[in-house]
């Protein structure tokens, strides 16, 4: 293990670089990265190479091609570019390639060169063409900021939700500045950019000159300026071969180094770690590469060949023709424990596992030492997280066996850190495999998050691996296999050259009712892909009805839809369709189509009840539903009309309609309310007071009460009321009245039929 | 303060205590000052959710009801609407919000939804032009108001049918995006009230139903009349008799209650007599408490005691008030009618004491029930006596009331014989619906409810937990509607393994509603020793027979 640091360089005192390759890169690159426009997106991103022939003097008679690889080289796409001419390429946050073009209109697309959509950055823009542009990214997404020919700022800081900001004009400016970048500050993207020997910052209101504390004198231009992965810190090369860094907010100096380069760079960029106190830049040219930190010092490298800097969280990968590289400062665990001679724990652990290998006896002398010192927890601690850091799976191997090693000596260790160490690198190794070729390290996956490499292993169709991981983290469902499964359905359907019965077919075979999956998403994303028949099998396979409906009625299938509503037992959708299709269809298919859905109708009949009577009224005699058209009519009777021929005449309506329903009962019932109604109309015209509405047994009694006995008979005849109610009904008024002598009379006048108790309970309780 | 819903096997409280956890998210969304408008059928079921002082601790100022034309004078930044998802509702709110805009300040308008969002209301609000004007539009989903320990209740006015089909179905949309939970229910029995017609329309007899039947219980609140609440002091002479009707809560948080809310009337009497004795030898303790130590500890007590005092007095009061009734002539005719019909006499022919009702015009209500339960227990009326009953109910009532037996008879409630066939006896007899020695004291059956009939519904369910239905085959066929099983089957790691005396609960919910006699007969078959099986009830509604023909009358007028 001696020379396992022989690819550490120190820089200063105190920090150590090493550079490592992570790929031997296959790609048959027919250009010079030089030639191309070339963008490479972070976190183990792919890389869009596009061969620009519009920056050479003559137009090209060739059409250029856009080719995007994995970061391991593999071919991801490539097509035929035919729009305007490409100023910028840029990868967002979603990994989609944003291609900006001269005349302001962003293309974007997907990894597969699938095209997605296009947006224009304004007429502004358009007409002063694009001058250079960048693409960036802050906590909200990924941005676009662009200088026009007529150097102005124009900008969109989330490119999702796109909103343009024109940056304020900088004053005096004649020519297109030397160099700038997007800041990101307080949320808000701002514009650095550099005219001559003097720097601007432009905000959304104002530009204001600024001047880097402490910055050596001299400077009559800056070459290049770099942020830092999280736009905390700030590189500036100067024209005098200086470099200054320091704070964004251009308040503090770090440190400064003055490489005596005096050639501009071809790029520049931070290599520092998260938590590090370590900073450092890394300075390419053609042939040269150069690390800058806080020391006299710099870290040479010779550049065989032409070669790319991608910055990343931790470090800096570096890709050419044939490699691809990572640039990191030495994590401190691993420092602890490579670093020769050292005698920190970790280290010291490692040594013993590796004795009690050779079966030594040292192996003890080494634990023992440890333990004297009480260190062995921590010793344990730093295996395993250096075993993190490791890009080799031997290394990480031997650093984990050593930390389970040192495990069995320690009573109560917990066991999560190790096991979910051992975990992620597990899933670390599979993604950074060649063919699949996302190199991230430890530090990025976990800032990424398991969720969006997962994001980015669908995105990339590799739906195996991902539910194979899945599998093996034990993710929930929801969160994991149904959501990879529902991805590789929906790129599933847009296979135009498989029947649309396979393409169901094998969607149900694979998903069959996994949990979680929404059929529906998968049948809108066919419906999107202009597959409606496909759209529709798919949607059979959706569990909630409630889900089928919305996109059914999307693609006009309302009377299925109507189906589906009423089987998801939701009144309100059942509504939703029903209006739906009283729009959409005239009004006899509507009535036909509700006649076929008995559950329809009725939810419908309801509806009408309370907002549309008429169409409630065509319903019933549409179904010949006499009876309750009767009813319908009896109701009108009461609302509608106040005057008594109205009434009668609708009751009417409704005793024939209880004729045709064969309801002889009410249809005489009814008659015998129109004779009744006629009759209390008279009555009130004869005799005064209040009749009508009175219920036939209150009529008569009224009579009683005012003394009209014979018409009373008269009407117990015409209507035949029974005489037991009737001698109640008499008995009962009388008693009200207290006539006695009526009533002893009455009494007299023939058998009771309710009997002389009913006759006395009846006196009783008219007193 | 809602400890009663805890008692239970299940404990329900959980859920109330989720439903208020929603209801204050839901307002502190809406920042500032708050009046809420309420459709004025949700403030019951509210109640019992959450008291006035929940809402002012969330900025609620005041409380509308909501009704056309302009809202109250408010100084408050939202208004917010408690509503159904009924049509005619959102016209209101409608009017409401545009009368609102021509007036100064602008203020924050909200909706909520009881229990669900409805597409079509929101179409209904946009149509008329105000949906923009809300800035949350929200469901709140109070499905199942936990009404006591094995009792909840949708309290909802019409209920659908299918749920169970849905239920099923439900399962596997749900399945995967719910973590597997402990299930707490063994058996879920759904019942749907076309099932059993017959219990709700006879005379409940326990001490609740009673309430019930004659003072109508709301939300588990009743009104009484006052007279019988009067505070006994000497000299008052009864002038300021309080004329504002007595409100009280009934739940099983009261002990006394508890104790006497499911007997048979009959039973309650010697249980208050024998509680006041109780009390009173309670109260004498004072004499002979001498040392501080003993005062002390009897002081500790009062409190307790004279809430037990207070419990006993309100009920006593009430039993009162329902002794009056049930003891008066009239009420032991209905009961006697009743009675007859179930057990099956005399169901074919006009009953003279129905007769005497009509001629006599008791309430519609009482004739209705009476001939809807002689056609249930008859299956259906002869044609010749059912329309007599109809046209001496159209000449005694109305004509309107012919829209009322349409709808009794759409539902099944009343309607002719058909095939001249009575099914009811075989019913009866193979369920043993009607049971002659009933014993009120000490119920050794579910028939002490009803004073001889035991309910078919919880019949059914007591067959079910055992032996089982197969057994009664025959009858379910009879009955209307289709019956069906379902099993679920569980994880395996989910299956709990039964401690030996542990019952096994069942939930059972009742589309359509339920009485409180049925639950009374329920809570006795959870008490039994040998039962096995402990019941938690759901209903759409808690109802009662004149509640039930009330919901199908129609005035047309």
């Amino acid at each position: 293990m001696d020379c396992y640091t022989a690819n550490w360089n120190p820089l200063g005192d105190s920090a150590f670089y090493r550079k490592y390759e992570l790929y031997s890169m296959d790609w048959d690159l027919k250009e010079e990265l030089r030639d191309c426009l070339v963008a490479a997106a972070p976190y183990g991103g792919p890389i869009a190479l596009l061969r620009n022939p519009w920056r050479k003097e003559k137009a090209a008679s060739v059409r250029p091609v856009l080719e995007i690889y994995s970061a391991s080289g593999m071919p991801l796409a490539s097509l035929l570019w035919k729009s305007g001419p490409v100023v910028s390429l840029g990868w967002s946050a979603e990994e989609e390639l944003l291609c900006v073009q001269e005349d302001g209109v962003v293309l974007v697309y997907g990894l597969h060169g699938d095209f997605r959509r296009h947006f224009s950055m304004g007429n502004e823009v358009l007409q002063n063409r694009v001058l250079d542009a960048r693409i960036f990214h802050t906590e909200f997404g990924s941005g676009v900021a662009i200088l026009t020919g007529a150097h102005r700022f124009t900008l969109s800081a989330n490119v999702g939700d796109l909103k343009l900001r024109r940056m304020p004009e900088v004053p005096g400016l004649q020519s297109a500045p030397s160099c700038w970048t997007t800041l990101c500050q307080d949320r808000v993207a701002h514009i650095l950019l550099a005219v001559g020997p003097d720097l601007y910052l432009l905000d959304h209101a104002a530009c204001s000159s600024v001047t880097p504390p402490g910055l050596a004198p001299g400077v009559s231009s800056f070459l290049q300026m770099a942020v830092s992965f999280t736009y905390r810190h700030l590189a500036l090369f100067t024209d005098t071969g200086y470099i200054w860094m320091g704070t964004t907010s251009l308040k503090e100096k770090l440190c400064e180094f003055n490489c005596n380069i005096r050639a501009p760079p071809k790029q520049m960029v931070w290599c520092s770690r998260p938590r590090s106190k370590e900073r450092a830049v890394v300075v390419a040219w053609e042939r040269r590469l150069m690390v800058v930190g806080d020391a006299p010092e710099s870290i040479q490298f010779v550049l065989d060949e032409d070669s790319y800097l991608v910055p990343e969280l931790d470090g800096v990968r570096i890709f050419s023709r044939s490699t691809h590289e990572f640039l990191h400062e030495v994590p401190v665990a691993s420092e602890e424990i490579f670093k020769i001679a050292s005698m920190a724990p970790g280290a010291l652990l490692l040594e013993a596992q590796k004795e009690y290998e050779k079966e030594s006896q040292k192996a003890d002398e080494y634990l023992r030492e440890i333990q004297e010192l009480g260190q062995l927890t921590q010793a344990v601690q730093q295996c395993i997280e250096a075993a993190g850091h490791e890009h080799r799976p031997d290394m990480q191997k031997s650093l984990l066996r050593a930390a389970s090693f040192g495990k069995c000596f320690l009573d109560r260790f917990p066991p999560d850190s190790f096991v979910r160490m051992c975990q992620d690198l597990r899933v670390l190794n599979a993604v950074r495999d060649y063919h699949i070729g996302i190199p991230l390290t430890y530090s990025q996956y976990k800032q990424l998050t398991i969720q969006v490499l997962l994001d980015r292993l669908v995105l990339r169709r590799l739906y195996p691996l991902a539910i194979q991981i899945c599998e093996y983290l034990r993710l929930p469902e929801v969160q994991g296999v149904s959501r990879i499964l529902a991805h590789w359905a929906c790129y599933k359907v847009q296979q135009k050259d498989v029947s649309d019965e396979d393409v169901a077919r094998a969607i149900n075979q694979k998903l069959g009712d996994t949990p979680g999956v929404s059929y529906s998403d998968i049948a809108a994303r066919a419906y999107g892909c202009g597959r409606t028949e496909l759209a529709i099998k798919l949607l059979e396979y959706e569990p909630r009805s409630g889900e089928q409906v919305p996109l059914l009625l999307k693609m006009k299938r309302s009377k299925l839809a109507l189906s589906k509503a009423i089987e998801s037992g939701d009144t309100d959708l059942v509504f939703t369709v029903l209006l739906h299709l009283k729009n959409e269809l005239n009004r006899g298919d509507f009535f036909m189509t509700l006649r076929n859905q008995p559950m329809a109708l009725s939810l419908y009949r309801q509806f009408c009840k309370y907002q549309e009577l008429e169409t409630l009224k065509d319903l019933y005699n549409q179904d010949d539903n006499h009876q309750e058209l009767g009813s319908f009519h009896i109701r009108a009777s009461y609302a509608a009309e106040e005057r008594i021929e109205g009434r009668v005449a609708a009751l009417q309506t409704a005793a024939d309609a209880f004729y045709k329903a064969k309801n002889e009962f009410a249809a005489k019932a009814t008659e015998d309310q129109m004779r009744l109604l006629r009759l209390q109309r008279r009555l009130e015209d004869e005799l005064g007071g209040r009749f009508l509405d009175l219920s036939l047994h209150d009529t008569v009694t009224t009579l009683i009460l005012g003394g009209h006995n014979k018409r009373a008979e008269q009407l117990a005849r015409d209507f035949r009321i029974p005489d037991k109610r009737l001698w109640w009904l008499k008995l009962t008024a009388l008693a009200d009245l207290e006539d006695w002598e009526e009533l002893e009379k009455f009494s007299k006048s023939k058998k009771s039929p309710i009997g002389y108790l009913g006759c006395g309970s009846g006196c009783r309780r008219g007193h | 303060m809602a400890a009663h819903l805890s008692y239970g096997r299940v404990n329900l409280n959980v859920l109330r205590e989720a439903v208020r956890r929603e209801l204050r998210e839901f307002l502190d969304k809406c920042a500032g000052s708050k009046a809420i408008v309420w459709d004025e059928y949700l403030t019951g079921p509210f109640g019992l959710i959450a008291q006035y002082s929940l809402l002012k601790e969330h900025e609620v100022e005041k409380m509308f009801t909501l009704k056309g034309s302009r809202l109250p004078a408010a100084d408050v930044k939202n208004i917010i609407f408690f509503v159904r998802p009924r049509l005619e509702l959102m016209d209101i709110i409608a009017e409401n919000v545009l009368s609102e805009d021509r007036r100064g300040p602008a203020r924050d308008f909200h909706i909520l939804f009881v229990p669900r969002r409805s597409l079509l209301c929101e179409q209904r609000l946009k149509d008329l032009g105000v949906l923009g004007s809300f800035i949350h539009r929200e469901e709140y989903s109070l499905d199942l108001i936990p009404f006591d320990g094995d009792l909840l209740s949708m309290e909802s006015e019409g209920a659908f049918k299918q749920v169970a089909n849905m239920m099923i179905r439900m399962k596997r949309e749900f399945t995967g995006s719910q973590n597997s939970i402990f299930p707490v229910f063994d058996n879920l029995l759904l019942l749907d009230r076309n099932v059993d017609l017959l219990t709700p329309l006879a005379t409940q007899l326990t001490y609740e139903g009673l309430i019930d039947e004659i003072y109508g219980i709301q939300n588990s609140y009743v009104k009484l009349p006052p007279e019988k609440f009067a505070p006994k002091k000497q000299g008052d002479g009864g002038k300021d008799l309080p004329t504002e009707a007595k409100k009280l809560q009934l739940n099983s948080a009261e002990e006394l209650y508890a104790e006497i809310r499911d007997k048979n009337f009959n039973a309650v009497g010697s249980v208050l007599s024998k509680k006041a004795k109780v009390i009173s030898a309670a109260f004498e303790e004072r004499h002979n408490a001498k040392t501080v130590g003993e005062i002390k500890q009897f002081v500790s007590q009062l409190p307790h005691m004279q809430a037990a005092r207070g419990s006993l007095a309100n009920h006593t009061s009430i039993a009162e008030l329902i002794k009056d009734v049930t003891t008066s002539e009239d009420f032991f005719d209905k009961l006697t009618v009743e009675q007859e019909f179930m057990s099956g006499i005399d169901t074919d022919k006009v009953n003279s004491y129905v007769e005497e009702c009509i001629a006599q015009k008791h309430p519609l209500i009482k004739v209705l029930r009476l001939v809807c339960l002689q056609s249930v227990c008859n299956s259906g009326l002869k044609q010749k006596v059912l329309d007599y009953y109809k046209r001496e109910i159209l000449q005694t009532y109305g004509y309107e009331h012919i829209l009322t037996l349409h709808n009794l008879e759409k539902a099944g409630l009343l309607k002719p014989q058909l095939g001249g066939r009575n099914n009811y006896p075989t019913i009866r007899k193979t369920l043993r619906l009607w049971m002659d020695d009933v014993n009120e004291q000490n119920p050794t059956d579910i028939s002490y409810v009803y004073s001889g009939y035991a309910p078919l519904s919880v019949r059914l369910a007591q067959l079910l937990s055992r032996p089982g239905w197969r057994s009664i085959e025959e009858v379910l066929r009879i009955l209307p509607g289709p019956h069906f099983e379902e099993r679920q089957p569980l994880p395996t790691g989910l299956q709990k393994k039964r401690q030996p005396g542990e019952n096994r609960i069942t939930l059972i919910f009742f589309l359509g509603g339920v009485t409180f006699a049925e639950i009374a007969a329920l809570r006795f078959l959870s008490q039994l020793e040998d039962g096995g099986t402990e019941y938690v009830i759901a209903t759409t509604k808690l109802m009662n027979g004149a509640s039930w023909i009330e919901s199908l009358m129609e005035k047309p007028f």
